[in-house]
């Protein structure tokens, strides 16, 4: 690579005396005819050539022209204006809405290709940087939420740290990856590196929805693609300086449903005094982590043991309820600042853009912090026939949060405590009962509140999680390229792109230690309470780990660093007045490295002393390293007749290290047409009704490489525990590779129409697509009689069909009447099927209750339900009333992905004010909410209260009289409807007791906004003022059904494809609003 | 413009000329070594097997009458009411075959080597694998399983293996009897240091134990008659009389891949590596009807198998099941000192007791004719409960006291059935360490009379007769699993169950 490298820079020597000036520079304003304000964004090119460039945040353009040229200026949803040049050098256009032609809309497409839309045989999709940052989105993926149909993008929780995956039309994987390749400027980049963009720097997106817009990426194309453009300076000579300040509160949106009637009592026996052994009632138990006690009455009772000694003092409470529950009284509001500025400066031959940016954000979990710095500086020189273009990028995110247990990383505990099942975080929270006073226990070391005095005998103080436990992550990201091109000739442009993106994520988690008393451990209860598992030692150990990655930023693998270069040969020419031809050839070649070492140990000897060199015992330690190389050679072929019929083929070839050699080469070709009728055929021409249409279609074949480097070769592990002092033991890995694995393929076939109606004021994009995978790369579960627990084959076919509808209408034009008024939607509809498996193997179980069956849609959530009747009723008991588990097989209770997406917006304008909503619906899937499961353990879900913690008759119930008889149960009751049925039956453990429709509603954006621009044009300054208030899922609309939590979150990693499992260890659903101020120099 | 072009092609030449023949070529593995050693195998298969049986059957540790499950925990249904579902008990399944892969691919790679010794131990810890996989699951793939190519083997029925893993047994004797020259492992031989001697007696004992297990009921008849047969052959090779025991050098530390070196029963049942008491030790509590045999017949095992309680310090059981009235923990007996003696205590495979009541019992019934070891099954018997003390840390002259008493089940002239005497005793000594030997004799026998669950929502009035196959099972190899027809765990029994 070096090598190739240095050949660029002795060409770049050679060439930069080689400097043509016949041209001359015009610059000009474009606006809106309607009000005058200007166009961001709007593209400048001279006719015939693809020499062009794009307005500035002030609507400016300065661009280099031959003389005599005219000059064609587009923006979407404003019509084509042509301008001939002449002897101006100031050109002042104002575009008029709504007749806009959409198909002359450029578009980015695959290796920063530039083609109008009329052009592309595939469904795209766009988002402008004002869509895209329209609420201040801290992250990219969260301002792409329901703005594109076929795009789902997935929070899957909402920490400080966020786990977002963004994917283009559902699950074509069964296991592998199935989020979209995003691509900045050209060149991919690792998924894990998409927050550290500052979404301000963002020009464009462009959406390549299917595999066959990006075939020309191959491997790496099967998921379609996220294309971003970055901001360059603009090109009117005089500097712009933009000032953004936004500041939002970010509050709980959504609590479990919660019962507020009962206090403590967990299943104690008679012995202990708190049942009675005749009624069998519970009574008030003062150190319980559940509430399966009496009603709140008001009296005045003792909480938890004396402190401090058995003499001590008694906390003693009113047993009452407070108005707002412990549970939300936990939660703080966050608050999120974003400071931006950007500098731009340009002219006909040089652009420069600088940016930085700050956020500071707290959230709902107290004292989670995230602070981002990024920088940012981009250009382009032109010498002549040889230009260069770079662009870099640092960022640096340092972040401050809990550690839960469940998805503790790198094993690390958030709680000491090891013999009761540690606590996440909310699962603690969620043991708080309603009579506690949470905020007396924020400060750990005060005398309630200390490990020793704590009230609750099987839990921890959440604020001792909150204070002690910590992760705080610190990560640098570098994203770097340069592009040298040289146009020798009209018809021919070459270059050459390097580009290195990585980072360092580097953390420090760590725990305290935990000190009890000797009365602590004697236990006052004789509850085997928390510190009675240290009799031991009088202490909980703290601990330290330690980790350094070098990859994308993340602490996730795959998270790999990547060094690109490409080398392409752009030939471009018109024949015969009518053919135009574009033919690309090129190479590329990429490595991806990830590097990661930790240490840690969880038996610290000194309190407070986080060193991994003052830890008891052995460390643990751990290393690995990762590489993967690919190059391919590709080519695409463009030839567009008259405009109104484009034929494209792409072919690319790739070697990839992942594979064995005999399977290291695979072939991608690609094939698409588009046709525009109201251009081909003239009594279609300016018709008034149908004012422009586009038919497509598309067939493409790309692969998916879903094998880790080495997954080829059998290994070993270290035995349990070993090594025994010099005695080494290595055991087979139960994961059994194979090197004749080859990539998933997957086979595309799309069709679609784009069709625009009264004089373009209404639109309707229309696609289908059929995409089938084969040699699906999965680790499937074998017996273990086998040997192996895993097995990492290629096996069987799944199919992914679907059809996508986006619309966008303008009502009211804000020109032609005082209001404007647009709607738009989008609608994805999914169907996924397993077509086949292994032969004689009918289902695949994919973890987290998530299962692959061949004939139906996947992932599917399986799950274990009660024994029911023929008629579905539930069988119960004829002397408990319980239900009991069915063990003998697991129930399908649906798909856990959505079926149908739909977005909506819509914007209504008045003079300067603004106001744009975007809402969302997702539904047809089921979610398992494991959170119900804990809710009923701590007894704090309204559902356990809402009998009154009477017997009840178990609803639509029925009893067997003889085998294979039923009757409906009238009058059995649950033997106890208390901590019996809601505990100890089998309700609790069933997972059909959980399992929810996975649907809802939000409304994810409303932006209200202000242009202040009219107020301020006589100020010498001042250019422009905008000022916003925004809001982010302000409502959730859930079915009755689900009385949980927010059915978007799921228990799944980065990179995993099971949905529709959640637990504690996702806070409840929050709502961001605020305001915003931007000011242009 | 030419000049251009060829610059151009130049590059493009240069570009991919640069890169090197194996710039592709990145299949090794830096991460995870692809080769293994047979001592290294041997050492790491020894250490797992060592925790599977003394990390997985707690049970077998409930319903064998030894423990309870702790009053201050959400009762288990599995457990108290024996809702076993495939996902109870997957943990075992999984381990057993994991180990016997291990085993399988050292006795090929020895095979290929022709090192005999380390072939006879593959082949004996196979077997001791396979018995612990038919005694909990009955029929299991056996002869098709470990095939990779394979994915689906056939079960095959449990006394069919019982009588195969008896030839394997006889095979691996014979095998060492004939090494000349071959290779015998040392330190990485864990259990006997490479003495193959010994791993003949352990052969033997687990040849002895297989058949004692099939001669009892009807449906074990016909592999009793071959394997008592096969007791004939290598008879004079002996049995153990004194602890099997692995030990790698346990420690109270963790392993610098973070595991902990704890011995596995310690570190399971008793203590973690900070010293702390881990789940296992907060959970599992005295059985009120195990602390009553030991305390009635004025055994000082009491003691050893179980802590006094924190409030009182007295040996205190609870009933099973009965969780409205049991005790909380401080007012129960753990796990005791006995059992729990440090980090670094041996892991026992077949205790020396165990197999000094086997051939007590083999005796008593004829299925051996005579032992070299023990002249007389009341020589067995009682040299059966003095290893048992031994290994509790209790003197020989304690043990003596003990049996000397005339106590029915407890001295030998004393006692009215001497089989009887000799399972309760046996039963005695398994406690806590043998959980699924004790479980096993039981379901065999029906001695002693174990209590079961007194929980109104048990399923059963009786004790489950078997674990289910696990779910992993279920979803891959459905269609084998399927000819087993419908498993119950109340009422399907093992094949030499009564």
């Amino acid at each position: 690579m070096k090598k190739l490298l240095l050949v660029s820079l002795c060409f770049l020597v050679l060439c930069v005396t080689q400097v043509f000036a016949q041209n001359r520079t015009v610059t000009g304003t474009v606006t809106a005819k309607e009000d005058g304000l200007p166009i961001p964004g709007a593209t400048v090119k001279v006719k015939g050539t693809q020499v062009g460039t794009q307005t500035n945040t002030a609507g400016k353009f300065s661009l280099s022209v031959p003389s005599g040229s005219t000059i064609v200026i587009s923006f979407v949803g404003y019509s084509t204006q042509q301008v001939a040049v002449g002897s101006q050098s100031n050109i002042n256009v104002s575009l008029v809405a709504s007749a806009g032609q959409l198909g002359e809309v450029v578009i980015t497409t695959s290796l920063g290709i530039r083609h109008t839309e009329k052009e592309l045989g595939y469904a795209t999709a766009r988002i402008t940087a004002k869509d895209l940052t329209e609420t201040n989105v801290t992250n990219v993926a969260n301002g792409l939420t329901a703005k594109v149909s076929g795009l789902a993008v997935y929070s899957l929780d909402n920490g400080i740290d966020p786990t977002i995956q963004v994917q283009l039309r559902g699950n074509r994987s069964l296991e592998g990856n199935n989020n979209a390749l995003i691509v900045v400027d050209g060149v991919p980049i690792p998924g894990g590196s998409l927050s550290a963009i500052n979404p301000n720097d963002i020009a464009d997106i462009s959406i390549l929805k299917g595999a066959g817009s990006a075939a020309l990426y191959g491997s790496e194309a099967s998921n379609g693609a996220i294309l971003i453009t970055t901001k360059r300076g603009a090109s009117d000579g005089k500097p712009t300086i933009t000032y953004g300040n936004s500041l939002q509160l970010e509050k709980v949106s959504f609590y479990p449903k919660l019962q507020t009637t009962y206090g403590p009592y967990g299943g104690e026996p008679v012995s202990t005094g708190y049942l009675d052994a005749i009624t069998n009632y519970s009574k008030y138990t003062p150190y319980e982590n559940q509430e399966y006690g009496p009603a709140y009455d008001g009296s005045i009772v003792p909480l938890g043991a004396p402190l401090d000694s058995a003499n001590g003092t008694q906390l003693m409470v009113p047993y009452k309820a407070y108005p707002v529950s412990p549970i939300k009284a936990f939660f703080n509001t966050g608050v999120t600042e974003q400071n931006d500025i950007s500098i731009q400066q340009g002219d006909a031959n040089n652009s420069f853009f600088f940016s930085a940016q700050n956020v500071y954000r707290t959230t709902v979990a107290p004292q989670d912090k995230y602070w981002k710095n990024s920088f940012s500086a981009r250009g382009k020189r032109t010498f002549g026939i040889f230009s260069i273009d770079y662009s870099v990028g640092y960022s640096k995110i340092n972040l401050s949060t809990y550690i839960n247990n469940s998805t503790a990383s790198f094993g690390i505990p958030g709680s000491f405590v090891t013999n009761a099942g540690a606590n996440d975080l909310y699962s603690s929270v969620l043991q708080l009962p309603a009579f506690l006073n949470i905020k007396a226990y924020e400060d750990p070391t005060s005398r309630i509140a200390n490990v020793n005095n704590y009230y609750d005998a099987y839990a921890i103080n959440p604020y001792w999680i909150i204070n002690n436990s910590r992760r705080n992550a610190q990560r640098d990201v570098l994203l770097s390229t340069v592009n040298f091109k040289l146009s020798p000739t009209k018809w021919l442009d070459a270059s050459y792109r390097i580009s290195d993106n990585f980072g360092i994520d580097q953390e420090k988690l760590t725990r305290a230690e935990a000190d009890f008393t000797p009365y602590a451990i004697n236990d006052y209860y004789q509850a085997s309470n928390v510190p009675s598992g240290f009799k031991a030692t009088g202490k909980a150990p703290g601990a330290v780990y330690d980790y350094y990655q070098y990859g994308d930023g993340s602490s996730s693998f795959p998270g790999y660093a990547r060094l690109q270069g490409d080398a392409i040969l752009d030939f471009h020419h018109t024949f015969a007045k009518d053919f135009k031809v574009n033919v690309i050839v090129g190479n590329s070649i990429w490595q991806e490295r990830q590097k990661a070492i930790f240490t840690g140990s969880n038996n610290l000897l000194i309190n407070g002393f986080y060193n991994i060199n003052s830890a008891a015992g052995t460390v643990t330690t751990a290393e690995a390293e990762y590489l993967i190389r690919q190059i391919s050679y590709f080519g695409d072929a463009n030839v567009s007749y008259k405009g109104w019929l484009t034929l494209d083929g792409t072919f690319r070839n790739e070697q990839d290290s992942r594979l064995a050699k005999a399977n290291r080469s695979f072939n991608y070709p690609s094939g698409r047409i588009s046709f525009i009728p109201t251009d081909a055929i003239p009594g279609l021409k300016d018709n008034k009704i149908l004012s422009y249409a586009k038919l497509y279609g598309s067939l493409s074949r790309v692969g998916n490489i879903d094998i880790d480097p080495y997954q080829i070769n059998n290994v070993y592990n270290v035995g349990p525990g070993f090594p025994f002092g010099s005695l080494g033991g290595y055991s087979l890995s139960p994961e059994q590779y194979s090197p004749t694995l080859k990539p998933e393929l997957t086979t595309e076939f799309e069709v679609g129409a784009e069709l625009q109606f009264l004089n373009s004021r209404i639109s309707l994009n229309t696609t289908y697509y059929d995409q089938k995978d084969r040699n699906q790369t999965v680790p499937i579960s074998i017996s273990t009689a086998t040997g192996y627990t895993q097995s990492l084959t290629n096996i069987g076919e799944t199919e992914s069909k679907g059809y996508e509808f986006q619309l966008t209408g303008q009502i009211l034009t804000q020109a032609q009447n005082k209001f404007g008024w647009t709607v738009g939607g989008n609608l994805s509809i999914n169907d996924s099927k397993v077509i086949s498996l292994l032969p004689g193997v009918n289902e695949l179980s994919l973890g987290q209750r998530n299962y692959a069956i061949v004939g139906q849609p996947f992932p599917l959530l399986k799950g274990t339900d009660f024994v029911r009747d023929g008629q579905g009723h539930v069988v119960v008991d004829p002397v408990t009333g319980y239900p009991s588990t069915d063990n003998t097989k697991l129930t399908n209770f649906g798909r856990t992905t959505p079926k149908y997406n739909l977005g909506l917006n819509t914007t209504v304008s008045y003079k300067f004010v603004q106001l744009t909503a975007v809402a969302e619906y997702r539904g047809g899937n089921v979610i398992y909410n494991g959170i119900g499961s804990t809710l009923t353990f701590t007894g704090a879900t309204y559902l356990s209260a809402a009998a009154g913690r009477q017997a009840f008759v178990y609803p639509n119930s029925v009893i067997q009289t003889s085998p294979g008889v039923y009757v409906k149960n009238t009058n059995v009751n649950v033997q106890n409807g208390n901590y019996g049925f809601w505990q100890t039956s089998a309700f609790t453990s069933t997972n059909s007791a959980f399992v929810t429709s996975g649907a809802f509603w939000k409304l994810r954006e409303v932006d209200l906004a202000f242009n202040l621009n009219q107020f301020v044009k006589n100020n010498k300054y001042i250019k422009g003022l905008t000022f916003a208030l925004t809001g982010r899922n302000l409502f959730m609309w859930l079915p009755k059904s689900n009385l949980y939590t927010d059915p978007e979150f799921s228990d799944a990693t980065a990179n995993s494809n099971t949905r529709g499992t959640n637990s504690a260890a996702q806070l409840p659903g929050t709502r961001v609003f605020g305001g915003d101020l931007k000011v242009t120099f | 413009m030419k000049k251009y072009i060829s610059v151009i092609a130049v590059l493009f030449a240069v570009g991919i000329a640069g890169c090197k023949k194996d710039y592709l070529s990145q299949e090794k593995n830096p991460n995870q070594p692809s080769v293994n050693t047979p001592d290294l195998a041997l050492a790491a298969t020894l250490v797992s097997d060592a925790g599977t049986l003394q990390g997985s059957y707690p049970e077998y540790g409930v319903w064998g009458g030894y423990w309870t499950t702790s009053g201050n925990y959400v009762p288990n249904q599995a457990l108290n009411e024996y809702q076993l579902t495939t996902t109870s008990n997957t943990g075992v399944w999984d381990a057993l075959y994991l180990n016997l892969s291990n085993w399988n691919t050292l006795l090929n790679q020895t095979k290929a080597s022709g090192s005999g010794n380390y072939q006879a131990i593959a082949m004996i810890m196979k077997a001791y694998d396979f018995e612990q996989l038919v005694d909990n699951f009955n029929d299991v793939p056996y002869s098709q399983a470990f095939d990779p190519k394979n994915l689906t083997p056939a079960y095959d029925k449990g006394s069919d293996i019982y009588v195969d893993l008896g030839k394997q047994l006889d095979a691996a004797i014979d095998l060492i009897n004939n090494s000349t020259g071959g290779l015998t492992p040392s330190a990485a031989d864990v259990m006997f240091k490479g003495d193959m001697t010994k791993w003949k007696r352990f052969a033997n004992t687990l040849k002895l134990r297989l058949a004692i297990r099939t001669s009892s009921n009807a449906g074990s008849a016909t592999a009793f008659a071959a394997l008592k047969a096969s007791m004939t052959t290598h008879l004079s090779e002996g049995f153990l009389v004194e602890d099997a025991a692995v030990q790698p050098g346990y420690a109270g530390v963790n392993s610098t891949a973070g595991v902990s070196q704890e011995s596995p029963f310690y570190g399971v049942y008793g203590f973690d590596v900070t010293g702390n008491a881990t789940f296992g030790y907060q959970y599992y509590r005295a059985n009120a009807y195990a602390v009553k045999f030991y305390l009635n017949n004025n055994d000082p095992r009491a003691e050893a198998f179980y802590a006094p309680t924190d409030a009182g310090g007295i040996i205190q059981g609870n009933i099973f099941g009965d969780i409205l009235h049991n005790n909380q923990n401080p007012a129960t007996s753990a796990i005791g000192a006995g059992l729990l003696q440090d980090p670094t205590q041996p892991a026992i495979m077949i205790s020396g007791a165990e197999s000094a009541f086997l051939v007590a019992e083999a005796l008593q019934n004829g299925v051996i004719a005579s032992s070299d070891d023990y002249a007389t099954p009341q020589v067995a018997y009682e040299a059966g409960i003095t290893l048992s003390f031994e290994q509790l840390g209790l003197t020989d002259a304690q043990a003596a006291t003990y049996y000397g008493q005339a106590i029915n089940n407890v001295g030998w002239a004393s006692s009215s059935n001497k089989e009887t005497a000799i399972l309760t005793q046996k039963w005695a000594a398994l406690n806590g360490l043998f959980n699924l030997e004790a479980y096993n004799e039981y379901r065999r026998t029906g001695i002693p009379t174990l209590p079961s669950s007194v929980d109104p929502a048990a399923l059963s009035p009786t004790l489950p007769t078997r674990i289910l196959y696990p779910a992993s099972e279920l979803s891959t190899n459905s269609g084998q699993l399927g000819k087993e027809g419908t498993i119950s765990p109340l009422t399907s029994k093992i094949f030499w169950a009564k």
